[in-house]
C-alpha cells in the first residue's frame, strides 16, 4: 500500500479545455509552498514536455533547470500521470501523480490523487518531523490551493 | 488556503469511512472532495460536498468519537439535506444505495416535504424540500405551536 492524497474541483470548462490549462499553462498557474520545496533556490517556472515520457521541469531565475518528474502517462482530455520528486528526496525515492478530467454536464471535474508521500523518510528535511497524517494533510491543503489556481486560469 | 468552505461543517464518524464515502455518493449525491490515506490505506481526512455545503466523513479516530454501529444505534446529532427539487426521486435513489426508509416523503405543517433514513451504520439523515409557503399564523394554526423567528 502507498499513502494517498485525493482533491478534487469542478471547473468551468471541457475536459479538453481543462487537460490543455492544466499542462500547457502550469508556468502561470503553479503556486510553489514552501514546505514542499522542489529545489533548495528560488522557485522557478514549471512546465511538461508534452506526451508520454516528456519531462516536468522547473527552470530557475539563474537558467538552470531541474527535472521533478516525467510524465508516465499522456492520455488527453482524461488522464495524465506523472512522477514527482523534489532535490531533497532520497536519489531513489519518487512519487507519482495522478490527475483525471471528468466531464460532469459542461463543467469538467479535476481530480489529483498523489501516491507515495510517506515514504518520504522520517529523516528527511523534506519531511519538517511531521508524521504521516500531518505531512499527508499538508500536502493535500497545498493541492487544494493549486486546484483552485487552476480554476482561476481557466 | 483557497478556501470554498462554508463557516458550519458536520464531521461524521463511521467504523467504515471509506464505505460511507461510497454509499453517500451513492445515495446522496455527495462529491469526494479531498481524501488522504496513510501508507496502510487508512483514511485520515476526507470531505464531500453538495451544493455549497461540505461534510466531513471521519472514523472513530477517539475513544469519544463513535459511530452509531458502535453504541447500539444511537444518534446524539442528525444531518438535514436541504434540495430544490424531486425529493421524492431523492428517496428512492438513497433506499437504492441501501438506506433504510423511515419515514417516507410527506408535505410537513411548515411547508417541506422531507424523508428520514437511515445510513447502513445508523447514522439517520432527514432531507426536506421546500414545496410550499406557509405563513406564521398558518403554521402556528395547523400545529398550535408558538413560533418565533419564522422568515
Amino acid at each position: 500500500m502507498t499513502s494517498r492524497v485525493f482533491v478534487a474541483l469542478r471547473v468551468k470548462a471541457a475536459p479538453d479545455r481543462a487537460f490543455a490549462v492544466f499542462t500547457g499553462e502550469i508556468g502561470a498557474w503553479w503556486r510553489p509552498n514552501g514546505l514542499f520545496q522542489t529545489t533548495p533556490r528560488d522557485p522557478g517556472r514549471l512546465a511538461f514536455e508534452p506526451g508520454e515520457g516528456g519531462r516536468l521541469v522547473e527552470t530557475l531565475a539563474d537558467g538552470k533547470v531541474f527535472e521533478i518528474g516525467r510524465v508516465l502517462v499522456w492520455d488527453p482530455p482524461e488522464r495524465l500521470v506523472f512522477s514527482w520528486r523534489q532535490a531533497n528526496f532520497p536519489p531513489d525515492l519518487l512519487t507519482e501523480v495522478e490527475v483525471r478530467f471528468e466531464a460532469v454536464g459542461e463543467e469538467t471535474r479535476v481530480s489529483v490523487e498523489h501516491r507515495g508521500f510517506d515514504r518520504v523518510p522520517a529523516d528527511s528535511a523534506a519531511r519538517h518531523g511531521f508524521p504521516d497524517a500531518a505531512l499527508l494533510a499538508r500536502l493535500g491543503d497545498w493541492w487544494r490551493v493549486l486546484l483552485a489556481s487552476l480554476a482561476g486560469r481557466i | 488556503m483557497a478556501d470554498w468552505r462554508p463557516s458550519l461543517i458536520s464531521a461524521v464518524c463511521y467504523r467504515d469511512p471509506k464505505a460511507a464515502l461510497t454509499f453517500l455518493e451513492a445515495a446522496f449525491g455527495f462529491e469526494l472532495v479531498m481524501l488522504i490515506e496513510d501508507g496502510e490505506g487508512n483514511l485520515v481526512h476526507s470531505e464531500m460536498r453538495f451544493g455549497d455545503a461540505a461534510i466531513m466523513i471521519g472514523s472513530e479516530w477517539s475513544a469519544d468519537h463513535k459511530s452509531p454501529a458502535s453504541i447500539g444505534g444511537k444518534n446524539t446529532q442528525t444531518v438535514h439535506i436541504k434540495i430544490g427539487s424531486d425529493v421524492d426521486a431523492h428517496c428512492e435513489r438513497a433506499r437504492s444505495a441501501g438506506f433504510e426508509i423511515l419515514m417516507e416523503p410527506e408535505t410537513q405543517f411548515y411547508g417541506d416535504r422531507t424523508y428520514r433514513a437511515r445510513d447502513p451504520e445508523g447514522h439517520i439523515w432527514t432531507v426536506g424540500q421546500p414545496v410550499q409557503a406557509v405563513s406564521r399564523e398558518d403554521a402556528e394554526a395547523v400545529s398550535g405551536l408558538k413560533i418565533t423567528g419564522w422568515i
